[in-house]
């Protein structure tokens, strides 16, 4: 399958050093250096673009000038640099290279040499979260730098249990992808499976975290997303000690969160910052809005194509009279709305911030009210259409709220096809694809489905801190127990 | 003596017993059950429904009994105690009971949905999408089944509370005078109430499948006692809401009862708790169909996905060929006579068999 790509990129046709740093010297930002002198000569090469300039002219050069070199272990032992290495391994040599490391020989011919890190390391600041802002909380948000991504994790959780398996992916991108877990509390077995289904990555791109979730997901022609993905450090530091697993890949500002479950991509982070009531509520109007955003429009096809006597006669006065004028079949109303509705979202997301807020006003509210006047679509469904639009957007993962406006289409067809019979259909579909849905081979729809009472503390409603005193029987931890009960008890008993 | 060998990852905890029976039970009989013992016994009927259910109980238990000292599905058991020939036949006897059964179901539900909502429904391609459903949850196996099962039954519980409005408009003096019938009449009432509990008898079937099955007992005596309650509490109520010379004409009473429902946003509740009803009648279809496809695997040592289709095929066609009224009465009337016989004939008869089976071996 990859037979082209051994044909190019294979560094075995270069026999030794110096043909490697000629094929090198065709790509014009590959800088080499020679200096002779007291006797001693070394030359370095180096990729000026991959290579830090101040610590390359500061230490590296000033040091193999001032000090007469004979060896190549002499660099090693005076130079200051950690992690010199000297090898005369070619794939060790290319692959250092690329990765900003600088070559120095001490002789025009020899085969070996050493390798000196001075990486570049330019990264964009930390800074706020943007697709997943709280107004209480953190303000950090996960950046594309690997190194700066860890280092926010690990300081929030400065334990030794924290441990992050490395490897690399990608055949063209070489993507270093970090697996994170907290010994002796996440599973093995899940950490073996991510771990597992990393190494059985086979791809030449890894540009981006969400390209890994697609490959390792456990039903790939689900639209539902079976990971949830987060750029909040601290969502992931709370992760972890649940017991989960997080997966971080260099390039990308989301970590990946597994095994994960339907209600999770419902809850805000938010929803543990703020009181348990207010967070249960959020939470409860959520789930109606995501219902609500699914089945209204179908409903409302259904009722008008089928079922004109479920509703009261008053009720049926409002909308006979809103659709009086409507030439077209309730299907066509809400298809003709719905994809209105999802030009606007698709061309809003693919338009630059300042004219996208202009779409917005054009569509929501020229080509609504004109619809309407010029009689194709009724108030009522125009209303229906903007909620219901509207309501897949409290959705608190992004991907998932894709997903809701998808599986809105079919609802709308079945619908038209058999009225309320066909909704529930179409709705049992939905709850079997659920059930059968697996996150990294564990149940989706738990704690619903297995019914798990012990794990319904935080689920469709989240109930006090102290309550969570153990961690979720899904991910089956290796220490169940996050904290003792009973020292945050109350007394039972009136203030005296 | 040993079953079948399961895979621990393909099993379900006990407590899913529970809605694995109560969910094959509750069907389309509940639709319209209540005329079958009222036409006997009248307006002790309710004493009808509650005397099957307990009747039922005790069936529960001996088929425990059976399967815990076999510690496999019926198809071993017939295997073990009748032979390879015999126990075959008797084993494709019960699997032709199985599929016999979802094809009613089927067939019935479509005959509502006709008579109710779609007098025009295509049953060729309804019945093809529901059973291409059905086909989607079998393919994730037993758990999935399970697993439908459990949502058919907590989804649809609502429609409980509907059994509330009646209660307004209902008669209850009607009940009495208590014991107007004869015991005669209320044991043909038994016999009438018994077929709405039918199904259970799946346990047959997926008893290996069930995780530490030994404990499954009670919650499988919970599903069925759950289904007791409900049945006896709208023969109640449809016994106060009709008087018995209309119950007698009323094919669909619990489907009558729900016309009446009125809220301030909804009317003609019947369409509503009708196209509830197909989550209620999928896990019906998903486990009798997977007991007649496993069944079909187990004797012929075939996968289960290719005994799985042309069943379903064959479900498809034999239910839309039963197109009038006449056909499928004789259609459910045969399928429940049977049940009836399998029920509180051959339980008891193979109980006694085994026992005195074991009993020779033992002594030999």
């Amino acid at each position: 399958m990859f037979r082209w790509f051994k044909k190019t990129q294979s560094p075995d046709k270069l026999k030794n050093l110096p043909e490697l740093i000629k094929n090198l010297k065709e790509s014009g930002d590959f800088f080499h250096f020679e200096s002779k002198q007291h006797g001693s000569s070394f030359f370095l090469y180096y990729f000026k673009t991959l290579v830090h300039e101040t610590p390359l002219n500061e230490h590296i050069l000033r040091f193999l000038s001032q000090e007469p070199i004979t060896s190549l272990k002499d660099i090693k032992d005076k130079v200051p640099i950690t992690g010199i290495i000297i090898t005369e391994d070619l794939k060790i040599i290319c692959e250092k290279v690329m990765t900003g490391y600088v070559i120095v020989r001490l002789n025009e011919n020899s085969v070996e040499c050493a390798l000196i890190p001075c990486q570049v390391k330019k990264a964009r600041q930390v800074s706020q979260p943007e697709v997943e802002f709280t107004v209480v909380g953190s303000k950090e948000a996960f950046v594309e730098s690997l190194d700066t991504n860890i280092h926010l994790v690990r300081k929030r959780l400065p334990v030794h249990e924290l441990k992050a398996y490395e490897l690399t992916l990608g055949k063209l991108t070489n993507t270093k992808v970090v697996v994170m877990y907290l010994e002796g509390i996440a599973n093995e077995e899940n950490v073996n499976t991510v771990k597992q289904r990393l190494e059985d990555i086979h791809v030449d791109q890894v540009v981006d975290s969400s390209v890994i979730m697609q490959l390792i997901s456990d039903n790939r022609n689900s639209p539902f997303p079976q990971l949830v993905d987060t750029e909040r450090p601290d969502r992931v530091v709370s992760v972890l000690c649940e017991g989960k697993v997080v997966i971080l890949s260099d390039g990308s500002p989301q970590a990946l969160i597994g095994p994960t479950t339907l209600v999770e991509f419902f809850s805000a982070f938010e929803d543990y910052f703020v009181n348990w009531i207010v967070a249960s509520t959020a939470r409860l109007i959520r789930f109606f809005a995501i219902l609500f955003s699914i089945l209204v429009t179908p409903v409302y096809v259904a009722t008008l194509t089928y079922h004109y006597e479920l509703i009261p006669s008053d009720l049926l006065s409002t909308l006979v009279s809103s659709r009086q004028r409507i030439p077209l079949p309730p299907i066509l109303e809400a298809l003709f709305l719905e994809l209105a509705i999802e030009l606007l979202r698709e061309a809003g997301a693919r338009l630059p911030t300042k004219v996208g807020q202009t779409m917005g006003i054009v569509g929501g509210i020229v080509i609504g009210t004109a619809s309407v006047e010029a009689g194709l679509t009724s108030n009522v469904l125009l209303i229906i259409v903007a909620l219901s639009a509207l309501a897949s957007f409290t959705t608190p993962v992004y991907r998932m709220s894709n997903t809701i406006r998808l599986t809105r289409f079919p609802f709308l067809i079945f619908a038209h096809l058999w009225g309320l019979l066909g909704i529930t259909l179409c709705f049992s579909f939905l709850i079997v694809h659920l059930l059968k849905l697996k996150s990294l081979g564990r149940p989706f729809l738990e704690p619903i489905y297995p019914l798990r009472v012990k794990d319904l503390k935080d689920a469709i409603i989240r109930l006090p801190l102290r309550f969570q005193s153990t961690r979720p029987v899904q991910l089956q931890t290796e220490d169940t127990k996050r904290f003792n009960i009973k020292i945050h008890k109350d007394k039972n008993d009136f203030h005296e | 003596m040993s079953g079948p060998i399961v895979r621990d990852q393909y099993k379900v905890s006990p407590f899913l017993v529970f809605y694995l029976v109560h969910s094959v039970q509750v069907g389309v009989g509940v639709m319209g059950f209540q005329r079958i013992s009222s036409k006997v016994a009248g307006n002790d009927a309710w004493m009808s429904v509650l005397g099957a259910g307990l009747s039922i109980h005790i069936i529960i238990y001996l088929i425990y009994k059976i399967l815990n000292k076999e510690k496999g599905d019926i198809i071993s058991l017939h295997k073990n105690l009748f032979g390879k020939w015999i126990g075959g036949l008797l084993s494709s006897i019960v699997i032709v009971y199985f599929i016999a059964m979802s094809i009613t179901v089927l067939r019935t539900y479509i005959e509502v949905i006709q008579v109710w909502m779609f007098p025009d429904l295509n049953k060729w391609l309804f019945g093809g999408v529901f059973l291409l459903l059905t086909y989607y949850c079998l393919s994730g196996g037993f758990r999935v089944v399970a697993g439908i099962s459990f949502f058919g039954v907590v989804l649809p519980f609502y429609l409980v509370l509907t059994m509330v409005f009646p209660i307004f408009y209902g008669h209850f003096q009607d009940l009495l005078p208590v014991f107007n019938h004869s015991v005669k009449e209320i044991y043909e009432g038994v016999k009438g109430a018994s077929l709405s509990y039918l199904g259970f008898t799946t346990l047959f079937m997926y008893y290996p499948f069930i995780k530490e099955p030994e404990k499954s007992h009670r919650w499988a005596q919970a599903g069925h006692l759950v289904t007791v309650v409900i049945y006896t509490l709208v023969m109640v109520v449809t016994i106060a809401y009709f008087s018995t010379d209309q119950l007698e004409n009323t094919i669909w009473a619990t489907l009558t009862t729900w016309k009446i429902a009125e809220m301030p946003f909804v009317q003609r509740f019947e369409y509503i708790g009708i196209a509830s009803w197909a989550i209620v009648i999928l896990p019906n279809l998903c486990i009798t169909v997977w007991a007649g496809g496993r069944g079909i695997r187990r004797l012929l040592k075939v996968s289960q996905k290719s005994a799985t289709i042309p069943l379903l095929i064959l479900i498809l066609i034999v239910s839309s060929v039963f197109a009038e009224r006449k056909s499928i009465d004789l259609l459910n009337e045969y399928t429940s006579k049977v049940g009836y016989y399998f029920v509180y004939v051959y339980i008891p008869m193979l109980f006694v068999v085994q026992y005195v089976k074991s009993k020779v071996v033992k002594e030999k």
